[in-house]
């Protein structure tokens, strides 16, 4: 593990040690009450969702043209955290909606092509588990297709009829909603770091192993 | 290979069909929401119906964390093993 690693831990378990006072400290909106705290963890858990099918396409665009191996380990441990976050997403968003709107669920456009952009990460980890050889290319177009995915789920609030928040609630949120918002962010950018370098140094590992069974049969 | 178009053929306008009594009974929606508004006390019948839910988003998301953080590490640790023994066998083999 790189130095910075277990001193980066420890700021991440004050964070989220800090993080739920903040939340609990932060008023009530007016139209949803209570529930509407899921809201400090379903946003940042959304956003790298997003996040994390940006950095899989990245790199999966990078192995697909350069060859490079390291871009290649580091799609895969990004696509397996979009799975995580995206679980999260998927489920907080569905207990905050049924208080808020009534329904657990609504096929609208972000919903839906939130659940799409799940799906891809799924298919790129099914992919690379059962594909057998070849099968680290052929994920990588995947992985193109779900960082495409990744604007639409974001503008999509705007362009289609839905019930989901408009993009503007952010960048107007009043400071006591902010401060707990953008520390909860923090926190889990922060873990997103890194749980990402802990799965890449998996791979890393798994790389290793390879070469010394390869020198071994030799 | 005809008999299969139509066969797929057939299904796809079925499926059509069995969608339209679905989006017609969809419910009126909510407003979309512009902006948060800031309250200072919490209304009393809004408090016990929403802890459950509350508390199940928190509980998933700590749960969902700390399965994967265990995941990963138990992962870890089976193929840093591995490649410990591997590499204490290659040693012992360029000795002998």
């Amino acid at each position: 593990m790189p130095k910075w690693f277990t001193p980066a831990t420890v700021v991440c378990g004050l964070m989220f040690a800090v993080a739920p006072v903040l939340i609990a400290d932060a008023p009530y909106e007016a139209t949803m009450g209570l529930v509407q705290k899921i809201f400090y963890i379903h946003l940042p858990s959304a956003w790298l969702f997003l996040l994390g099918a940006i950095v899989c396409g990245v790199a999966s665009a990078r192995y697909l043209f350069g060859g490079n191996p390291r871009h290649d380990r580091l799609a895969w441990a990004a696509a397996e955290l979009v799975v995580v976050f995206g679980l999260i997403t998927l489920i907080t968003g569905p207990l905050w909606a049924r208080r808020s709107w009534g329904t657990w669920w609504v096929w609208d456009a972000r919903v839906t092509s939130s659940l799409v952009g799940w799906m891809i990460a799924w298919a790129y980890l099914i992919l690379r588990k059962y594909g057998g050889p070849g099968s680290d290319k052929l994920a990588a177009g995947l992985a193109l297709f779900g960082m495409a995915n990744v604007p639409f789920i974001y503008v999509s609030v705007n362009y289609w009829r839905t019930i989901h928040p408009a993009t503007t609630v952010v960048p107007t949120l009043p400071v006591s909603f902010g401060i707990p918002l953008w520390f909860s962010f923090a926190a889990f950018l922060l873990l997103f770091v890194l749980l990402l370098r802990m799965r890449v140094l998996l791979e890393e590992q798994r790389a290793r192993l390879d070469t010394l069974y390869l020198s071994m049969d030799e | 290979m005809d008999f299969l178009k139509r066969a797929c053929v057939v299904l796809t306008l079925l499926f059509a069909l069995a969608a339209v009594p679905v989006f017609a009974q969809q419910p009126a929606q909510p407003e979309q929401t512009e902006e948060f508004i800031p309250l200072d006390q919490l209304p009393p019948q809004d408090q016990l119906p929403a802890a459950p839910l509350l508390i199940a988003a928190y509980a998933v998301l700590v749960l969902a964390l700390f399965a994967y953080v265990v995941s990963v590490a138990r992962r870890l640790a089976i193929v840093q093993r591995e490649v410990q023994r591997l590499e204490t066998d290659l040693k012992r083999g360029s000795r002998a």
